[in-house]
């Protein structure tokens, strides 16, 4: 990575910085107006979230995954951290920036059922989210943030809120995300060069391939070759703050959004399906599916609403493979998420409006894809060494935890999340 | 408890008091419990009343104390007071706790020899709690079970124990063991029956050792067991209530205590009844399996320990047994096996459904750490538990583990095969494993204890073995060790031990 990139900064609302990659690959950042390209000089804290999209907690071992196992084991481990509801990438991601529940930040899932334009749509963009996040706090406050997301869902809703972002690409036509190896070079061109204090990644490899490996159910050979794949890119990543003198100031933590479970091609649920014995039902029913869980929407008459999701909630309930029918409230997802939510037990998944709609055997959405890694790591004397605690870490911690390095004081109405300050030493 | 700890003695007003005569006068028992051996710190006092009708023993519930904390606590009567015991309270709810370090135990027949595994633990003085997973005491009369043909210290009273009389002159006689003392004496037990306690293979409405008539009704028994057990046992049951029972350890460890004697149906007769797998049937209860699940939750403290007296892993007996082999088996495991079926129906092999119940729910929520802790089955073992069974060679997919403690001193395979330990016993444990790769460790043979260690890293479980049960001095070393990670549900082996 060069630290003498070419620098094409262009006049006007929005900045471009075109860096040199490894391999001569250029990487373009882009900056919020009036955002200075050179790097802080005073000595700082810089911190990093690397999100590795779709991880496992069991999945983070010496023999798979080498680089990640050895920092987990050098900082302070969470084992009870678990993803929130819905157990979807984008919900997370927010929850993790903002530190508030869905109910607060406007975005419970990927995919909503939009009742203003009619149609099922994700939460992929900049207004969908509506609560203040850590990236713009920060920078308010005179800090710096980055933000680098391979997958184009989560830069769009993050949209312009860091201090600079990379805008994934290359993205795999069918997946949607950058490789890894592709964000990784961007994070490591927007640490050499702009160098901000706190830098949002996600690695989007582990999640995709798990998704879509066919020997999910019992090989899993393609979904390890990933993790293996991913290791290696966080490996670069620790090796170029040590070469770069970064990592004595670098705190770096490391979770997943959520994990992964995966389906036999016969375990699948589609409401839709369900509900064609009562057309009036399925006629005022709406389906926002998220893989483990189907998000339910009645676009009927307010007269037959409560009489109408009773005998939904009654017909889904008692499908074999669905675990819970729930209420948005009791799940703290607000009015986006609609009027139920439907999970699927373990081994199975959604598929609407079609069985044919979702047939890839790896999701996430529901229960069973709760647990997730989440450690504290870093060079930074901040951080506490070898430490493992049995607090109850959540994806919602994020913004307090690493706001509580800077000072940040808690948004209005303050957080939902907590600072796991046991990571950290004093 | 955080706050609180149950104290229990046994006292001998008059001589004609002794246990189980149901004479004597009602008398106060003064108790004390202090922050310091020396009692310049006592931290609550009071007396208590007991009398014939619960067998002179005392229960007193100390309050007041602080959490994570050493006591100390005497009885006093008249001029007479009791040896000092230490105790310790719980970690406060919520609290971070760095570890926890209990005795494990079950299975200890007077009669097939000496409690030395209890002087192990008396002496290693880190216990937070001893748990005692079932068979305190056992019902049999002189020579209907003991060490192999070798009847090493006779019961008393010299019958089986069928009436509330019998039951408590057993309870005292245990009580008088020196190396039970010592380690009653050293740390709080945490208890439950298994079938011993009242007979063998006992369920709701009877037990295998149980002829109704003879011995009388199977609820009067049973009743009888459960009040000497209430009497004379350090635990908050009294007849009536349930036993089981869930503790907590700050934010590290939950503790669920079963009972799974009280309510269960009677066992199948093989495991090739079609009933083992009938829904209808349980070996928890339904309002039991309600409270374990909700105990099983990913919420709360880190670690789910449940205090499971029968084991839970599935078993399959190989077909490669001979017939001596299998005859052995089947006399350790009771009942009748079969080639390639559950070789235990008294377990929760005998009672699928429950057991599916559990995986999914585990499964279902994706509820960590769980660990089962067991006793019963007079061997040490490490298993997974697997999400599926069937799957489980290829995926490894396990949602919890579990550790099973082998027997004080009762008989386990060798005993039964009347061969040398670690001779005869060895190709059925292999076969056993290979036959269920889910079984990590399995050791037919040796008595002794175990040593649990929970940390937030992980749970891990020291098996020590002693050299002679039949020896009141007989050492103990470590033969293995076994450790759940944080997370992996799965059980490997460590290397290293315990101090």
């Amino acid at each position: 990575m060069s630290r003498s990139a070419t620098n094409r900064l262009t006049p006007g609302r929005r900045q471009f910085l075109q860096l040199a990659a490894a391999g001569g690959a250029a990487v373009v950042l882009s900056a919020a107006p009036g955002t200075t390209w050179a790097a802080p000089a005073a000595v700082r804290t810089r911190s990093y979230v690397l999100v590795v999209d779709g991880c496992r907690p069991d999945e983070i071992t010496p023999a798979l995954t080498p680089r990640l196992a050895a920092l987990r084991a050098a900082g302070c481990n969470f084992p009870a951290a678990r993803s929130l509801p819905i157990m979807e990438t984008i919900p997370n991601h927010v929850m993790m920036m903002t530190g508030v529940r869905p109910d607060r930040s406007g975005v419970p899932a990927n995919a909503i059922f939009d009742r203003a334009e009619g149609v099922v749509r994700d939460l992929d963009r900049s207004t969908d989210l509506h609560f203040p996040t850590l990236l713009e706090r920060l920078h308010e406050r005179g800090l710096t943030t980055g933000s680098v997301l391979s997958k184009k869902y989560l830069y769009g809703v993050f949209g312009a809120r860091a201090s600079y972002r990379w805008e994934p690409q290359p993205v795999l036509p069918v997946t949607g995300h950058a490789p890894d190896a592709a964000t990784m070079d961007a994070l490591l061109a927007m640490v050499s060069g702009p160098d901000p204090d706190f830098v949002f990644t996600n690695l989007g490899d582990i999640d995709r391939v798990g998704h879509s490996d066919l020997s999910g159910t019992t090989l899993r050979a393609a979904r390890e070759t990933a993790l293996t794949d991913t290791d290696v890119q966080v490996g670069r990543f620790i090796d170029h703050l040590k070469s770069a003198g970064k990592w004595d100031s670098s705190v770096v933590m490391v979770l997943a959004d959520h994990s992964m479970d995966w389906s036999v091609p016969s375990n699948v649920i589609s409401i839709d399906l369900i509900l064609q014995s009562r057309p009036e039902l399925q006629s005022n029913v709406k389906i926002a599916q998220n893989g483990g869980a189907d998000l339910l929407y009645w676009t009927g008459a307010d007269a037959d609403r409560a009489a109408g999701l009773a005998a939904v909630e009654q017909l889904v309930g008692a499908h074999e493979g669905v675990f819970s029918v729930n209420s948005p409230g009791d799940l703290r997802l607000g009015a986006e998420a609609g009027d139920l939510v439907a999970y699927c037990r373990a081994g199975w998944r959604f598929s609407d409006p079609y069985v044919a709609s979702n047939p890839i055997p790896g999701n996430h959405g529901h229960p069973a894809t709760e647990p997730i890694p989440f450690f504290v790591s870093g060079g930074s004397p901040l951080v506490a060494k070898s430490v493992v605690s049995s607090e109850a870490a959540r994806t919602v911690d994020v913004a307090p935890t690493i706001g509580g390095i800077y000072g940040l004081k808690p948004p209005a109405g303050g957080y939902d999340g907590t600072a796991r300050s046991s990571a950290f030493t004093g | 408890m955080p706050g609180s700890v149950l104290l229990w003695t046994r006292v001998t007003p008059t001589p004609e008091s002794f246990p189980g005569s149901g004479a004597g006068p009602d008398v106060s028992v003064r108790w004390e419990i202090s922050a310091d051996q020396a009692f310049t710190k006592v931290a609550a006092s009071g007396t208590a009343s007991t009398g014939p009708a619960r067998d002179h023993t005392v229960k007193v519930v100390a309050g007041r104390l602080l959490p994570a904390t050493n006591y100390w606590y005497r009885f006093t009567l008249g001029q007479e007071t009791s040896p000092v015991g230490r105790t310790r309270t719980a970690p406060a709810a919520g609290a971070a706790v760095d570890r926890l370090t209990f005795g494990v135990v079950s299975c200890a027949n007077w009669q097939a020899g000496y409690f030395s595994s209890y002087r192990h633990l008396a002496a290693r003085g880190d216990l937070d709690a001893v748990l005692h997973l079932g068979d305190y005491l056992y019902e049999y009369a002189p020579g209907d079970y003991q060490a192999r043909d070798v009847v090493v210290r006779p019961h008393e009273p010299a019958v089986e124990m069928t009436r509330l009389e019998h039951y408590r002159r057993r309870h005292a006689q245990y009580k008088t063991d020196p190396d039970l003392q010592a380690l009653h004496a050293a740390a709080p037990f945490i208890v439950t029956w298994d079938d011993h306690e009242s007979a063998n293979d006992a369920w709701q409405g009877g037990a295998e050792n149980h002829t109704p008539g003879v011995e009388g009704a199977w609820s009067e028994r049973f009743a009888a067991a459960h009040q000497a057990y209430a009497e004379w046992m350090p635990v908050r049951y009294e007849p009536g209530g349930q036993i089981y029972r869930r503790l907590e350890f700050g934010s590290l460890a939950s503790l669920a205590m079963l009972d799974l004697r009280s309510y269960r149906d009677q066992q199948a007769a093989s495991g090739a009844d079609s009933s083992i797998s009938s829904p209808a049937r349980t070996i928890t209860g339904t309002a039991q399996m309600d409270w374990l699940l909700g105990n099983l939750k990913s919420d709360g403290p880190q670690w789910k320990l449940v205090g499971n007296p029968v084991m839970i892993a599935p078993v399959r007996v190989p077909s490669t047994l001979s017939t001596a082999e299998l005859a052995g088996v089947q006399k350790l495991m009771g009942g009748t096996s079969i080639n390639g079926v559950p070789y235990n129906v008294d377990q929760w092999d005998g009672y699928e459904a429950d057991r599916n119940r559990v995986v999914r729910h585990l499964r279902d929520n994706a509820v960590k750490d769980t660990v089962f802790l067991t006793g019963d089955i007079h061997s040490g073992w490490a298993c997974d538990i697997p999400a599926d069974p069937a799957s489980y060679p290829a995926t490894g997919d396990s949602v919890a583990a579990e550790l099973v403690c082998t027997s004080v001193t009762s008989d386990n395979l060798d005993d039964i095969l009347n061969v040398p330990p670690r001779t005869g016993s060895v190709g059925v444990e292999n076969a056993i494993k290979a036959a269920n790769p889910h079984v990590k460790y399995l050791d037919f043979d040796s008595h002794g204890f175990s040593v649990l260690e929970v940390t937030p890293a992980g749970v891990r479980m020291d098996w020590y073995v002693l050299a002679e049960r039949t020896d009141p001095g007989s050492q103990a070393t470590r033969s293995t060790s076994f450790q759940v990670q944080s997370t992996s549900g799965k059980v490997t082996r460590m290397q290293g031990g315990l101090q």
